[in-house]
């Protein structure tokens, strides 16, 4: 098997409680498979992550980072995912500004009834991280 | 054009009359041409004040100092103080009176329009004088006056004036209190973000390429975020100098601060702190230019925040340093923010 | 600090994690994680045995937090924190790592499930080790309750509310209670005469104790939360004493301003001192400021002269009103979609083009033609009446998109009223569908079309105008015989689309309650929340919330009541504590926070911010906004979520 087979991203998500932990659960109790390259952190709301948390995963050895919130209008929190779109359009951009892979920050809106989205989410996502390979340039070089 | 003793009068009679209790400005320096920010507080030492093409100071930086040393002090300010701004110093204080970091009656602004000639970039002129050092400098018109050993030599000012001001697009002092010179807004010499345009005409490997030998020369000396008005912050979110605490800290916040970086000037910490910095700077960086001009590796760090300053006006339509009364850019949000991004 | 104590359960879920997940490694590896002290595995832990088993394993270890990696938190997460609180150490040092639904259910490797569910359980001990002991926060509350708008839906939620002990104040905007089921005829599918069933309801709301009634008023600022509201309510003056008005009519008589009648839209008039319908709650003429000449003698001042009740006072002047209540009920309605945009069907210009409840007023015997069924243009009686059903309603590139509800129903009602009164006259009814869902409905629309003969005629109506000899030209297709139709009525009835009431969008701020794609006040989850609205405390009922009829909107209108009866049984509320904390060291007062909040809930006291701890839901948006670390939300700070990040890319 060679090095390039081998090799599994690994991926952030942050996943907001009342949407897309939802919609992952959902994925879950229809027993929708998806590859186990994800690892989620729920938090409150789309909006509660901090542009530090993205640029700290990548520090830390991500190969990919999801950030998946409610659709725009059904945030929870209301406005919550607003300023997620701000923000995380900035770190978005300021990424790709630097030279990091453009598919290694990515963004969703995923409902509590879209299990079957979320684990496409993750196939789509894994499937684009694995001809890039590991994550070396923000990644920590001594521990 | 200013004639200087406009500018010594008008501070000395705020001072004679005591409206104010300092007036910042800019004063003959000690190395060679340059001049540097002074403080002062009595009306005879208002002579003291220069304004040439060497003032490319950010003095909204001088605010800042005075505001940490009241407040170290326990004192507050009995009266405002007052400040000589340029275009560039005026945006960075109304950014600073948006966040609340002085009311605008606390500042009294004596705005100088540069007139659109800028300030000086010092590395542009070594190759204009013939190697020979310059001892003063004088704003003339469209052009630069420098007197070297040589004798004077005018050079026309768009050669050697510094990239930020080539491409500065609001060069009058809009928020003051008082103006001296002409506002000639309207008559951008370059591009605004030409440097930016060319930057990203390159792919993302040419991209990373560039930013790996930047980020492997920062040697994280801090002297970008010590220069910038906007990094007013006690403590750093990305490298904990100090930590301000008051009589309820616990032992437990002290032992329990995040470290989001590492103290090294390795390549990863690096270029977290510098991203950090540029979305800490979103919407609030002025494009004073100060950052680059006194990094000590010449790192093009002007590049990142311009792209942050991009976006924000051409996605959010917002412009950094226009509005005391309006909300910050990460705070808010248009329903028509792009989305296409996001799956 | 002392050393945290965390106890890790690792269920079994039968085979449900166990089948793909290795639990028993799971156990032994989370037992060398440095902050835990204790770690079993079971095949339930939710049953009874296995609840016990961490209740006794806390208090027999002195554990003082505890992860359970089992399902989904929104199973299980109360029954854990519960038996934590049962051993005595706080609920919300109990956290939930679900290796479940976002793991073995997923994944068909069991050493990359396995690997993973160590990654979610390190993840999820690393946090609980810096949770805080929280306690619920405790919120007085008033016991007191407003309901804004007067109609069918307000009005019986008052009753409900009010029957069970609470105070009400109910707030209407108009100088009657009573809303548009007021202006109707006879109610399907019964043909109840719809003022002889609801007037007992308005009399009984004037007379109860326990409801204060504010009519001619609006609220004009809600301010507080859940429990405890303070609402300005803004009282117009009606320059009529209520109590002193005897309703002898004689200022009517002689008031010079003549101005068309709301209450029959238009189709008859009023006088500026008027009485909005004869037998309005409360019993009291109404002066309309807007009409009349000038409030004082020099201008008119005939009303005032002659009477001799001496009811009328000139002087009165708007009061603003606060009131603190516990709870609010928003039932402010619905009017009808403006038949002025509809271009196709005269645009409002062509005359004896009616709406649904103009034709109610024809039929009403209190109405504008004492119940005959006339032409307002000549008041001749129409021979043929054309009904167009769908009238802005189901049409997505120009209206609304949604369906309204209730037109198929009352246009079945107005052909048969139509027939009842004008026996040899012919009805006429345009459709796409028929809808008839509700308790006897069916059979109300087939008895119109077998008794009464109507019509029906499966098509839409292309246009319409006014013929030279008086008649409305209907150009419309039967497309069952696929033919076009043409017909030449007397009168013709819009079946307009039902839209949320005028000020709709406006009190949805006030209130701070969203509102849906098409303006309807927004319900909290359209199948399991239906009259709550996203606001904790803020209820919702009746077409406010949607188009729909008398027999659903008296049923929201319960259940809201319901509702707020159980929201304030007992005198204290409890709001999670997982809530934004400031840390007023590192704060510099630039409200970038404040503007972040989606609820209002930061203020700046002294330059620095201040969370109100019971408007604050939790979200974090200040947390991630702010530059300075100056603000977090407690149990999930960024510093416990740096330590799950690296738990997650941990080996």
């Amino acid at each position: 098997m060679s090095e390039q087979q081998a090799y599994e991203p690994k991926i952030v998500a942050f996943l907001c409680k009342w949407c897309s932990s939802a919609g992952s659960d959902l994925a879950g109790v229809s027993r929708i498979q998806y590859p186990a390259n994800a690892t989620p952190i729920t938090v409150p709301c789309s909006g509660s992550v901090s542009p530090m948390y993205i640029l700290s995963a990548f520090k830390k050895g991500a190969d990919g980072v999801l950030v998946s919130g409610c659709h725009i209008g059904d945030c929870h929190y209301m406005e919550g995912n607003f300023l997620a779109r701000r923000k995380l359009h900035l770190v978005k951009e300021l990424l790709g500004f630097i030279g990091v892979e453009e598919n290694r920050f990515r963004m969703s809106w995923v409902s509590a009834a879209e299990g079957g989205k979320y684990a496409q989410v993750v196939k789509d996502f894994v499937e684009d991280l694995r001809p890039l390979g590991p994550q070396e340039k923000l990644k920590a070089q001594r521990t | 054009m200013i004639n200087i003793q406009d500018i010594r009068d008008t501070a000395k009679d705020l001072l004679a009359k005591g409206e104010v209790r300092g007036v910042i400005g800019w004063k003959a320096g000690t190395r060679g041409m340059d001049a540097e920010p002074v403080v002062i507080t009595a009306p005879e030492q208002a002579d003291e004040l220069v304004w040439d093409p060497t003032c490319y100071h950010n003095l909204a930086l001088y605010l800042v100092e005075d505001r940490k040393f009241l407040a170290h002090a326990r004192k507050n300010a009995d009266k405002p103080i007052g400040i000589v701004a340029k275009g560039c110093d005026a945006r960075a204080i109304v950014v600073l009176m948006q966040e609340n970091y002085f009311k605008r009656e606390d500042v009294y602004i004596i705005g100088v329009s540069c007139e659109n000639t800028g300030v000086v970039a010092e590395h542009k002129l070594a190759r204009q004088l013939s190697g020979f050092a310059a001892s003063a400098a004088a704003f003339a018109g469209d052009e630069f006056s420098f007197t070297t050993a040589k004798g004077e030599k005018k050079v026309p000012a768009r050669e050697v004036m510094a990239d930020r001001c080539l491409e500065c697009r609001n060069p009058f002092p809009k928020e003051h209190n008082a103006t001296l010179g002409e506002d000639k807004t309207g008559r951008t010499l370059a591009a605004p973000f030409a440097a930016l345009a060319k930057f990203e005409a390159q792919g993302g490997g040419e991209r990373w390429d560039f930013w790996e030998r930047q980020f492997d020369r920062c040697i994280r000396c801090f002297a970008c975020r010590s220069v910038c008005p906007m990094c007013y912050c006690d403590e750093c979110v990305v490298d904990s100098i100090e930590m301000k605490v008051l009589p309820d800290t616990t032992a437990e916040e002290k032992a329990n601060r995040i470290r989001w970086i590492e103290r090294s000037a390795d390549r990863s910490e690096n270029i977290t702190y510098h991203m950090t910095r540029a979305m800490h700077l979103a919407g609030r960086c002025v494009d004073c230019g100060e950052c680059e001009r006194v990094c000590p590796v010449n790192i093009p760090l002007r590049l990142l925040n311009n792209k942050m300053e991009r976006e924000a006006r051409e996605r959010f339509g917002y412009e950094p340093g226009a509005s005391i009364g309006g909300p910050s850019l990460v705070a808010s949000f248009r329903d028509d923010d792009p989305g296409d991004f996001i799956r | 600090m002392t050393k945290k104590r965390t106890g890790v359960f690792v269920c079994h879920c039968g085979t449900n994690i166990a089948a793909t997940v290795d639990v028993s490694r799971l156990a032994k590896e989370m037992a060398n994680e440095e902050t835990v002290a204790f770690s079993k595995d079971y095949v339930y832990m939710c049953s009874d045995p296995g609840q016990n088993s961490v209740i006794d394993a806390i208090k027999e270890n002195n554990l003082d937090s505890v992860v359970v990696t089992c399902c989904s938190p929104n199973l299980h997460e109360k029954t854990f924190r519960d038996n934590a609180i049962r051993a005595g150490i706080s609920g919300f040092t109990c956290e939930i790592a679900n290796i479940r639904e976002q793991c073995a259910w997923v994944h068909k490797d069991r050493g990359e499930a396995t690997a993973k569910a160590i990654k979610i359980s390190r993840s999820a001990i690393r946090r609980v080790a810096r949770n805080k002991s929280l306690d619920p926060i405790a919120v007085p509350v008033t016991r007191r309750v407003m309901v804004i708008g007067g109609g069918i839906a307000g009005i019986q939620a008052s009753l409900d509310i009010a029957n069970a002990g609470l105070e009400v104040i109910l707030v209407e905007k108009l100088a009657t209670i009573g809303g548009h089921m007021l202006q109707l005829s006879e109610t399907f599918p019964t043909l109840d005469c719809s003022q002889c069933i609801l007037s007992p309801k308005m009399v009984e709301v004037s007379r109860h104790p326990k409801i204060k009634l504010m009519t001619y008023s609006e609220v004009q600022e809600v301010t507080g939360a859940v429990g405890n509201f303070r609402v300005k309510v803004l009282q117009k003056p009606t320059f009529v004493d209520a109590e002193a008005c005897k309703l002898c009519d004689e200022c009517t008589v002689v008031c010079p301003v003549v101005v068309p009648n709301e209450h029959d839209l238009g189709l008859t008039s009023r006088r500026a001192i008027h009485i909005p319908f004869a037998q309005a709650i409360p019993a009291s003429y109404t002066l309309d400021e807007s009409a009349c000449l000038g409030l004082n003698p020099i201008r008119c001042g005939k009303c005032k002269d002659v009477c001799e009740a001496g009811a009328i006072n000139y002087d009165m002047r708007p009061q603003t009103v606060v009131e603190d209540v516990g709870a609010i009920v928003v039932a402010t309605g619905f009017d009808l979609y403006p038949q002025e945009k509809i271009l196709e069907y005269g645009a409002g210009n062509v005359e004896d083009v009616l709406d649904g409840l103009q034709f109610e007023r024809l039929c009403s015997a209190s109405g504008a033609t004492k119940g005959h069924v006339l032409r307002p243009s000549d008041q001749k009686e129409p021979k043929e009446v054309v009904f167009i059903q769908c009238v802005g309603s189901r049409d997505p590139a120009q209206h609304c998109a949604y369906c309204s509800k209730i037109c198929c129903m009352y246009t079945a009602k107005h052909a048969r009223l139509y027939k009842h009164h004008v026996p040899d006259g012919k009805a006429y009814v345009f459709y796409i569908d028929i809808r008839s869902g509700g308790k006897g409905y069916e059979e109300f629309v087939q008895r119109a079309m077998e008794e009464d003969e109507t019509m029906y005629l499966r098509g839409r109506v292309s246009k319409l105008h006014r013929t030279k000899d008086g008649k409305v030209r209907v150009a419309g297709t039967d497309t069952l015989t696929g033919q076009n139709i043409e017909i030449d009525a007397d009168m013709v009835v819009l079946a307009l689309a039902m839209q949320p009431s005028k000020g709709t969008e406006e009190i949805a701020k006030v209130l701070k309650i969203g509102r849906d794609k098409d303006g309807f006040l927004a319900e909290a989850h359209p199948k399991l929340k239906p009259v709550e609205s996203v606001t904790g405390g803020i209820y919702l009922c009746g077409a406010a919330q949607g188009p729909k009829d008398i027999p659903e909107t008296v049923s929201q209108a319960s259940a809201a009541a319901a509702k707020v009866i159980g929201l304030l049984s007992s005198d204290t509320l409890h709001h999670a504590p997982t809530v934004a904390r400031v840390r007023s060291s590192h704060c510099t007062g630039c409200e970038m926070c404040v503007t972040a909040c989606p609820y209002k809930a930061i203020r700046l006291e002294n330059g620095k911010a201040v969370v109100n701890e019971v408007l604050c839901e939790g979200c974090g948006s200040c947390s991630a906004t702010c530059l300075r670390a100056a603000i977090e939300v407690r149990n999930v700070t960024p510093l416990q979520v740096h330590e799950m990040i690296e738990a997650c890319l941990s080996v």
